[in-house]
């Protein structure tokens, strides 16, 4: 056990010291793979933990990026004060969306967050309130700026979304095996037996999707940070598509497995730049052969194991 | 008033293309539980397999267009629901054990292998149908100016959803899908071949929707890779409405959709019209989540 | 543990590998949609530039070195944009071309601007991406608020007074609108009856067409792309309506023609810069000719032409500085570049960047689907 810990030690070490030995742009595909890691963690939660259909995860993440857009360029404030702000009204959204909706079987939660995340995609590019810029989106978002340091160029930013990445399986890891994560994971399970042993379903499964939303609203402030501009379509239905499978194909319910699937999906297609036009092809060939051989996910999440104290 | 009844009309043709592609959801979702993602693809293919009947092989000289279009019609049905017959055994029934989930990835996976190889084979351009196969008459219904062609795509699509609610309610083989549709096993203690069913069902939804795609591209003309995305959620928005696994309740959930749509565009915006459409889905699957007509499903105790 | 151990370096190793640099040619970068939405632009973008490439080098080069094209695909989305921004950066290049879509190169102007790279975008039209002051950004394409004003000018000449304008919600077809409206109002004389905008993508219009009939306009002016605007005068026609249509110039398309047949195209209108078909300069000639042969038919788009003269105008820059120093090019182009003979016209660039130039004109459908170059008024 011990020299597998090792390993593991090593390789985020190595990993933490990349951006020294790899060039600007692969430094960025890491960025970008990060960002879809904290938001698949944040998707994981609620489709993998507790088995909620949930299709429509970008629609939180807009939230949060255009909260963040739309303080910072009409009142300056800092973007980093913004990332809790973004979080909260993106769980305060995804409280509004859920409330209604959570009692609902299986396949149709997943067909009204499908809904929900196009709602979300035209009314943003209807320029809602007026305040969302159309299809234009907004620009001229700020960096962070963390104790007079800007945060700018790909180097500083994977060190600043890493960590943010870190302190997100730290988080995920302590929920699920908290109280409340084994009372998710029995919601998964079995939801009649759930209730029949006083777990009030309803509540669980909401307090799942406004956490979920909380963290992607966060998610959203970083994004918004590191383009500078946001626009509706980078909150299509299909990165709602693309989070889902990361989760499915990952693992859903591990946190190993969703980080893994990060760096396949969003990895894969810079690796297939080659192939210019049958990239997409390829991807999707990919993803079918992926699901038929190993349908579980790649790191299935390990079951469950309890130490019972020595009976002495 | 007048423009209520046109935006009215307007409605139901554009709604009968929407119930056509919205049986195969059904139809697939009753015997699988699974939503094919990739149904939307398939109508495009029969769209684009009737351009390369129409531009390469074109009979229309010889058997003049109604004919050859009847031909090519059943040819595209023919050859899409083949084309979902492979996409199931592909795709589909190595996952049938697997969790549901897993499915829905894969069915992901095939919507983009469909639309890219799409894309890669006749380009990402647009094609276009050739004009005037069929006479462009006008006619004037109820002081209201209905092109034929639209009626027609109406007609055609109700009948075809007639004659497919006929096969399931009183054939053999409809009574044996309408059996897996509740229980696998069951259907098998009764002696049905579950596999070969599906691969029926997996023939006729598809075919359906080439049909539709072959009608769409000889009426508006216009084809590109990406039509089967926007068309197939429409579709599946109809499904649901109508009440996801029941096949009378697809054709109400397209047609409604469509009027609803159109009615929508016309008196509240245009800009905001899918929207209403979604926000129409969202309450009814709030309100009567199995749909208008759906059947009440037991709950499991 | 050995195995994870090679593993890891067999990774790092396939990474790093793309920081080897190369000298000896000249390395372009070229931007395009090859996927997504855009694709057949990209595509175009492509064969048009490479073409050129090719030409130059068997004409020697610039400076005695080859040009070598180096194509990366944004996918026709501001976040694969940005990973082809950087991705192209560490390959060396003087300079980019690229791309189409205003808020697709809006993701990567910093990018480029950072890493002092020029970039001459050849289909971006909305006016804010030479605003920001970018030293290093140029573009080939006009602004949309000079299209605007032709348009408003346009509209008035014909002495239409009843005036309904539909978008696509669009940045590029929403800016067009807009401007177009403002320019109208301003001028005075004109109402206008109907703003809103279209779904692209969707094929069914006549739900649009009998709302807009209804407000009994003179004139529509449709600012979206040429498929929709194909789709919207073959239903238009079918509803036996006959008002007058013009488009903005991405209706500028042979295939708007293929779409709506030529019974209903005819008579369509819209604003364009000229096409190379259009000029007679012997260069442009010359590059149809040479086009049609390789690729057996025209250039599709003229926003693709115009990537085509954004590698002119890079190449002329490096002639006349002798260097690939980016400052210097910069400065080239934005004050020394005069009038150069481009492919769709004279080029020259402003301060911030912008193409010079009174470039758009009206174009007039005629009973054989051909497009008609009406004379300036």
């Amino acid at each position: 056990m011990k020299k597998k810990n090792y390993a593991i030690a090593l390789v985020c070490i190595l990993f933490f010291l990349s951006p020294l030995v790899f060039n600007a742009y692969w430094v960025d595909v890491l960025n970008n793979i990060g960002i879809y890691a904290i938001l698949a963690l944040s998707l994981n939660f609620i489709l993998g933990d507790t088995g909620l259909f949930h299709m429509g995860h970008a629609a939180f993440y807009a939230v949060g990026a255009y909260t963040t857009a739309i303080l910072n360029t009409m009142y300056h404030i800092p973007v980093i004060w913004l990332i809790p702000f973004s979080g909260l009204t993106a769980a305060i959204f995804g409280y509004l969306v859920a409330r209604p909706i959570i009692h609902l079987r299986g396949d149709y939660l997943l067909i009204v967050t499908i809904g929900i995340v196009e709602i979300v995609r035209i009314a943003l590019v209807n320029n809602i309130f007026g305040i969302t810029g159309g299809s234009n989106g907004i620009f001229g978002i700020s960096r962070p700026h963390i104790f007079g340091l800007v945060i700018r160029r790909p180097e500083q930013f994977f060190y600043y979304i890493w960590i943010f990445v870190a302190v997100s399986v730290y988080l995920f890891h302590r929920l699920r095996n908290s109280r409340f994560g084994r009372a998710l994971n029995y919601i998964k399970e079995d939801e009649v037996a759930a209730e029949g042993t006083g777990v009030n379903i309803s509540r669980y499964k909401l307090i799942a999707f406004v956490l979920g939303a909380f963290w992607a609203g966060m998610v959203g402030n970083i994004y918004a940070s590191k383009m500078t501009i946001i626009s509706p379509e980078s909150f299509t239905f299909w990165e709602s598509v693309v989070l889902f499978c990361i989760v499915i194909l990952g693992g859903s319910g591990s946190i190993n497995g969703v980080i893994l699937g990060s760096f396949l999906l969003i990895g894969l297609p810079e690796i297939f730049r080659e192939f210019a036009q049958a990239r997409m092809l390829i991807f999707g060939l990919a993803m079918i052969v992926m699901m038929i051989f190993r349908p579980q996910g790649i790191l299935p999440p390990p079951p469950r194991k309890y130490r019972i104290p020595s009976i002495n | 008033m007048e423009l209520f009844f046109q935006q009215l009309t307007n409605g139901l043709a554009i709604g009968g293309i929407y119930a056509l592609i919205a049986l195969g959801y059904t139809m697939v979702y009753g015997v699988l539980k699974l939503i094919n993602f990739a149904h939307g693809d398939l109508f495009t293919l029969g769209a684009y397999i009737g351009f390369t009947l129409l531009t390469s092989f074109s009979l229309v000289g010889k058997m003049g267009p109604l004919p050859t279009l009847a031909l090519y019609g059943l040819l595209i049905m023919g050859l899409v629901g083949v084309a979902g017959i492979v996409l199931e055994r592909v795709a589909y029934r190595p996952l049938r054990s697997a969790d549901r989930l897993a499915a829905v990835v894969s069915a992901l996976g095939a919507s983009i292998v469909i639309s890219n190889s799409i894309m890669l084979i006749y380009g990402a351009r647009f094609q276009v149908y050739p004009h005037h196969l069929l006479p462009d008459i006008t006619l004037n219904m109820f002081g209201m100016k209905v092109p034929f062609l639209r009626m027609l795509m109406l007609v055609l699509s109700i009948v075809l959803m007639a004659i497919l609610y006929l096969f399931v309610q009183k054939t053999r083989i409809g009574t044996a899908i309408r059996a897996v549709a509740i229980d696998h096993g069951a259907a098998r203690l009764m002696g049905i071949d579950v596999n070969r069913i599906i691969s029926i069902v997996f023939f006729i939804g598809p075919a359906l929707g080439g049909a539709a795609g072959f009608m769409v591209g000889l009426y508006y003309g216009q084809l590109n890779f990406m039509m089967g995305w926007l068309y197939g959620l429409k579709a599946f928005i109809a499904a649901v409405i109508g009440g996801i696994g029941n096949i009378p309740g697809a054709m109400l959930g397209g047609l409604l959709l469509g009027v609803i749509e159109a009615l929508g565009a016309a008196y509240i915006s245009i800009a905001w019209k899918d929207a209403i459409a979604f926000f129409v889905l969202i309450i009814i699957l709030i309100v009567r989540p199995t749909g208008i007509l759906g059947e009440r499903v037991a709950d499991k105790i | 543990m050995k195995r994870l151990m090679l593993f890891v370096a067999a990774i790092l190793m396939a990474f790093s590998s793309g920081t080897v640099f190369a000298k000896a040619p000249i390395k372009i970068g070229l931007m395009c949609p090859e996927t997504g939405s855009w694709a057949s632009e990209g595509q175009d973008m492509e064969k048009i530039v490479k073409l050129l490439a090719q030409d130059i080098n068997k004409k020697g080069g610039v400076l005695g070195r080859r040009i070598e094209i180096i194509v990366e695909d944004d996918g026709g989305d501001p976040r694969t944009a940005a990973l082809a921004a950087n991705k192209l950066i560490t390959r060396g290049i003087v300079a980019v071309i690229g791309t189409y879509g205003s808020s697709v190169t809006e993701a990567t102007q910093n990018i480029y601007n950072e890493a002092k790279v020029i970039q001459i975008a050849n289909g971006s039209t909305a006016i804010r991406l030479t605003e920001k002051g970018y030293k290093y950004f140029f573009r080939t394409c006009p602004r949309d608020d000079e299209q605007g004003k032709v348009a408003a000018k346009t509209i008035k000449h014909f002495g239409f007074k009843r005036v309904a304008i539909l978008h696509d919600n669009t940045t590029y077809a929403k800016g067009l609108a807009e401007e177009t409206r403002h320019d109208l109002e301003k001028a005075g004389g004109v109402k206008i009856v109907f703003f809103d905008a279209l779904t692209p993508g969707e094929r069914d219009y006549t739900t649009i067409l009998t709302k807009l009939k209804s407000e009994n306009p003179d004139v529509v002016f449709f600012t979206g792309y040429y498929p929709e605007a194909g789709l919207l005068l073959r239903q238009k026609k079918e509803m036996g309506w006959n008002v007058q249509f013009i488009g903005g110039d991405a209706t500028n398309n042979p295939d708007l023609i293929k779409i709506a047949g030529v019974d209903a195209a005819k008579g369509f209108m819209f604003l364009s810069p000229p096409v190379p078909q259009d000029l007679d300069t012997p260069q442009a000639k010359a590059f149809l000719k040479a086009y049609v042969a390789k690729y057996h038919s025209y250039p599709s788009s003229v926003w693709a032409v115009l990537s085509g003269d954004a590698l002119l105008a890079i190449v002329k820059a490096i002639r006349g500085t002798h260097s690939t120093d980016p400052d210097k090019l910069a400065y080239y182009l934005h004050y020394k570049l005069k009038d150069m003979p481009g492919l769709t016209g004279k080029i020259s660039f402003d301060a911030k960047g912008d193409r010079v130039g009174d470039l758009y004109r009206v174009y007039k459908v005629d009973a054989k689907g051909h497009f008609v170059l009406l004379p300036r008024f």
